[in-house]
């Protein structure tokens, strides 16, 4: 209790340290004002007494001292005084306490970004889900590669066969948009992005109802049974406020009552990074989304990405291995649908089989954004070492009064502490307005996802963690140095000594420009792979086309009514001033989906089905190949005689005219579209009127392309079908025309809900994110270890210089032309920054050996980066040696002299 | 003795001591700091007989129970050592 007590008294001396000094100065004056009193009742003289007094009290300054070591925290006291007096020297110098920190926060930001994106990504425990540890998300792969998505009775079977996991539940991998108007009211077109979920699908995860209840066995998969939703809590606070009656309430969704059974715990958005507003029963599809009724029944098509818990006990490796068998058991009993497909089975991520390639990519920019906290800390701790060199007789005094070399090391770390501390402050400043930028980088994806990016504890912690790690690396050494002062010769003399010192600084510059170059290179060589991408022709022209998404269906379109806005919205579009071509389509080249209207075959062709490549389906207006400048090889457009009624025509791609007429004329020529009974249950005889060049569709999800059929909208529009169409405008002189076209819409109809808006550019893009945001990132930080390589360049010459002013001097007075006394200095800078280009130089050529998966065939020693990299940094070196190179030059020898 | 200041401390120390003994004040400034931390004594400033302003220091109730404490274990400590010496000289 006592020592409790005591502690706590420490403590507040330590918060108001002038107090008690106050009372003790009190205390000793009036200890000697008593004992003068005593002395002179006992008959000294008065200025006797005062100095016998003084005499017997002894040193006052060494009690105080003392009284000061027992009633406070000794090195606690120091430490602030260190504080103190770090500030003020910090103060006195302020533009190097601002390039310092500057450069620090901009080191410790960069990372703080990229960690808080791999927290958010990779670390982060998702909300609301029990023991997440023990789930696990199983995919379908080919040949070990890939993680896409599987079959709803592929996972009829997983679920009733797999032994080792506790339950397995399915979801849609992408979900979908739904139009959304409240019971009694259908007017409004909200849209509200959905997802399908087995019954199970909450009770596997362990998630928690925020009210009412989630789904249960009884929301079964059972097409139409139970037409009820489960919101996410954040939509209902958006949409509802938190009403808690919502449980019972009556949602319309694409035109279809929905009851609302109840809300998910806050934050809840299951384990991946899309974010849901609503979750269906699986059965409910039907409902929902009608064109895609038939997904229930057929094998062949993968939609859904299941998981599973383990059962206690069970390894993951365990459960992969029958995973495994149970997919070579579906792939021999359904060989057709099921051939080359492996199921995989991982642990759980937020990006179900693309962690490993997000893993890869994250790690790469950390290694990007640590080696500009490394230049960050060199250049720091280089302009450190001249201040050290600085302040040489003021360390050398202090040592010889007495001060401990231990106790000076921490004075001048502190001072980088200081630094470090306000440099991790505005880094983490800066990480959050460096966050925003990253996401701003990403092209619009063209379903929403949940990542929030805040800076949580843990990002807080790594922050301060860096920070910590900074001072230690900029400070200790510099710091060491000053402290190990040979003090006698530094006080005996003042000349230029400690070539050591400058030694140590010349390789914290060479070091700096190492890396900056790695930077720099690591940017030149993205940039070029990006330019190499761009620059391979996809097959269509994406450049100044905006893609403007409705969904026909939630507004009330159906067979016969549909085709007929469709047309007459294009029509208008068309007639927009700014347009240059226009057309509708299901879907464009480049993005997530295709649609499948079955198989086709010529008439009277034999084989198998499942040996037949599968064709991509499109439904287009006509003007959809002119309007995305796809060049028609033979034949005709769709035009406006190919209407419903007239005979059904397509066209088809050079790839599938091939395939079934090889080496001949495909116009004129009939296919059979079959459905899912084979070419025996023909659906419609095809008359091909065109071939068009084949478009590289570079699709996410299994990378692969594949020849087109398209077909006439007029001719093929059916609700289910269509439950989203494209509107594609070509602009003429490249101004964004979505507003216009938002306009469009809603005086035609103000119930059709725009579901995205964005350019093909955009929608295209999405395969080069990775090479985008790398070469974003190391670009801009690139040019800031330039800047600050730089600047340490010139600090290490102009400080040369100034210590060597005399003996320029001389050496005029001794007959040295300024000339060769400007190439001397330049010299002398360049070899730095020669050896520093040297050793970045191999270095980006291992770092570009690992980058090789990134670059599009881009030989990793490309020339031109390396070389323009190495070009760029010299020119720059010689910028920053010129100016004290100059000076140098223009050295005086009779002021050399004068002070000498 | 009632309340005290540290000067006082000091002379009365001096007149106990059989022998001329000066405290040095580095042991006895630090010591009542100590005491006080630790919440056995109380400062208060107040005004001498000589109307001299000086901090009396008062023990409290905690510091009474401490001295009891510490007074017991001293008698103990003394008597040991005293027994111990005694059976040395024999």
């Amino acid at each position: 209790m006592a020592g409790l007590r005591r502690l706590l008294a420490k403590l507040v001396d330590l918060l108001r340290p002038g107090r008690a000094e106050a009372d003790l100065s009190r205390e000793l004056a009036s200890h000697l004002a008593l004992l003068e009193d005593e002395l002179l009742r006992r008959g000294l003289p008065a200025e006797q007494a005062r100095r016998a007094a003084r005499l017997s009290l002894g040193g006052v300054e060494q009690v105080k001292e003392l009284h000061r070591d027992e009633r406070s925290f000794v090195w606690l006291d120091d430490a602030r005084r260190d504080l103190r007096h770090a500030v003020r020297l910090l103060r006195r110098d302020p533009l190097f306490a601002l390039t310092a920190v500057l450069s620090l926060a901009i080191g410790i930001g960069a990372n703080t970004t990229i960690f808080s994106v791999a927290n958010a990504l990779l670390f982060r425990a998702p909300a609301g889900v029990a023991d997440p540890a023990r789930l696990v998300d199983i995919g379908v792969g080919r040949q070990g590669v890939g993680f896409n998505p599987g079959s709803y009775p592929n996972y009829l079977d997983v679920r009733q066969r797999a032994t080792t996991l506790d339950s397995v539940y399915a979801s849609e991998m992408f979900g979908a948009p739904l139009g959304m108007g409240s019971a009694g009211n259908d007017g409004r077109g909200e849209v509200v992005s959905s997802r399908l979920v087995t019954a199970n699908y909450f009770t596997v995860l362990g998630a928690h109802p925020a009210a009412g209840r989630l789904f249960a066995a009884g929301d079964g998969e059972q097409p139409g049974a139970a037409p009820v939703v489960v919101l996410s809590h954040r939509f209902w606070k958006r949409r509802f406020n938190e009403d808690p009656a919502i449980a019972g309430r009556t949602l319309r969704l694409n035109g279809h009552p929905f009851t609302v059974a109840g809300v998910a715990a806050e934050g809840f958005q299951g384990t991946h990074v899309l974010e849901t507003d609503v979750w269906l029963p699986l059965g409910m599809i039907a409902a929902a989304r009608p064109s895609e009724a038939s997904l229930l029944a057929n094998r062949g098509s993968g939609w859904l990405v299941m998981g599973g818990r383990l059962k206690p006990d069970v390894s993951v490796a365990q459960a992969a291995a029958e995973l495994a068998a149970i997919g070579r058991a579906l792939e021999r009993e359904f060989p057709d649908q099921n051939r080359g497909k492996e199921l995989r089975l991982r642990e759980s991520s937020s990006i179900p089989g693309a962690s490993g390639p997000v893993t890869a990519l994250l790690a790469l920019l950390m290694g990007v954004v640590s080696l500009v906290l490394v230049i960050a800390c060199a250049n720091v701790a280089g302009v450190l070492l001249a201040r050290a060199a600085a302040r040489r007789r003021e360390i050398a005094v202090r040592l010889a009064i007495g001060a401990g070399q231990a106790r000076l090391v921490r004075q001048l770390l502190t001072e980088t502490a200081v630094l470090c501390g306000v440099g991790g402050l505005a880094g983490l400043l800066l990480a959050r307005g460096l966050t925003s930028l990253l996401v701003s980088l990403l092209p619009r994806l063209p379903f929403p996802i949940d990542v929030s990016l805040g800076l949580d504890g843990r990002v807080i912690l790594f922050t301060t963690g860096l920070s910590l790690v900074a001072a230690l690396l900029c400070g200790l050494v510099p710091a060491r140095q000053a402290s190990q002062a040979d003090v006698v010769s530094t006080l005996k003399d003042d000349s230029p000594g400690a070539s050591g010192r400058s030694r140590l600084r010349n390789a914290f510059v060479v070091a700096q420009v190492a890396f900056s170059l790695v930077l720099v290179v690591a940017t030149g060589l993205f940039v070029r792979a990006l330019r190499r991408a761009g620059s391979t022709d996809p097959g269509f022209d994406p450049r100044g086309v905006e893609l403007v998404s409705v969904d026909p269906s939630a507004a009330g379109y159906g067979d016969v009514t549909g085709p007929l806005f469709a047309r007459e919205l294009i029509e208008r579009v068309r007639e927009l001033p700014d347009t240059e071509s226009a057309t509708i389509a299901r879907v464009f080249p480049g993005g997530f989906e295709g649609i499948g209207l079955g198989g086709v075959t010529v008439p009277g062709d034999a084989r198998a089905s499942g040996e037949a490549p599968e064709w991509d389906w499109n439904i287009v207006e006509p003007g959809y190949f002119s309007t995305l400048r796809i060049p028609l090889v033979a034949g005709r457009d769709f035009g406006p005689s190919d209407r419903a009624g007239s005979p059904p025509v397509a066209i088809v791609g050079e790839a599938a005219a091939r395939h079934f007429w090889p080496g001949e004329n495909a116009i004129g020529r009939s296919l059979v579209q079959f459905g899912a009974g084979g070419p025996a249950s023909k659906t419609a005889t095809l008359l091909v009127v065109g071939v068009a060049r084949d478009v590289k569709s570079s699709r996410l999800v299994d990378g692969l392309s594949s020849s087109f059929v398209y077909v006439p909208l007029q001719q093929r529009y059916t609700s289910n079908v269509m439950s989203s169409m494209t509107i594609a405008v070509r602009t003429s002189n490249g101004p964004r025309m979505a507003a216009e076209i938002r306009r469009l819409v809603a005086s035609m109809n103000p119930n059709l809900p725009i579901v995205t808006v964005q350019t093909l550019e955009d929608y295209t893009a999405l395969g080069l994110v990775p090479q985008h945001v790398v070469a974003s990132v190391s670009g801009s930080l690139g040019l800031v270890g330039l800047l600050l390589a730089a600047i340490g360049i010139y600090g290490v010459t102009a400080h040369g210089v100034t210590r060597r002013m005399r003996e320029f001097g001389i050496r005029v007075a001794l007959g040295a032309k300024g000339a060769d006394i400007l190439v001397m200095v330049l010299r002398q800078g360049m070899s730095l920054a020669g050896i520093g280009c040297a050793i970045g130089l191999a270095l980006a050529a291992a770092v570009s050996q690992v980058l090789t998966g990134f670059l599009f065939g881009l030989p990793p020693l490309d020339p031109l980066a390396f070389g323009g990299a190495s070009a760029l940094f010299l020119v720059t070196a010689l910028a920053a040696c010129y100016g004290p190179a100059r000076r140098a030059a223009r050295a005086d020898p009779l002021v050399a002299l004068r002070y000498e | 003795m009632g309340p005290q200041h540290a000067y006082g401390i000091a002379a009365r120390l001096e007149q106990i001591a059989e022998h001329p003994f000066t405290l040095n004040q580095g042991t006895l400034y630090p010591a009542l700091v100590r005491l006080e931390q630790r919440g056995w004594i109380k400062g208060t400033w107040q005004t001498t007989e000589n109307r001299r302003e000086a901090k009396y220091y008062a023990i409290t109730k905690a510091g009474a129970r401490a001295l009891g404490e510490q007074t017991e274990r001293w008698r103990r400590f003394a008597g040991l050592v005293d027994k111990l010496l005694l059976n040395e000289s024999d």
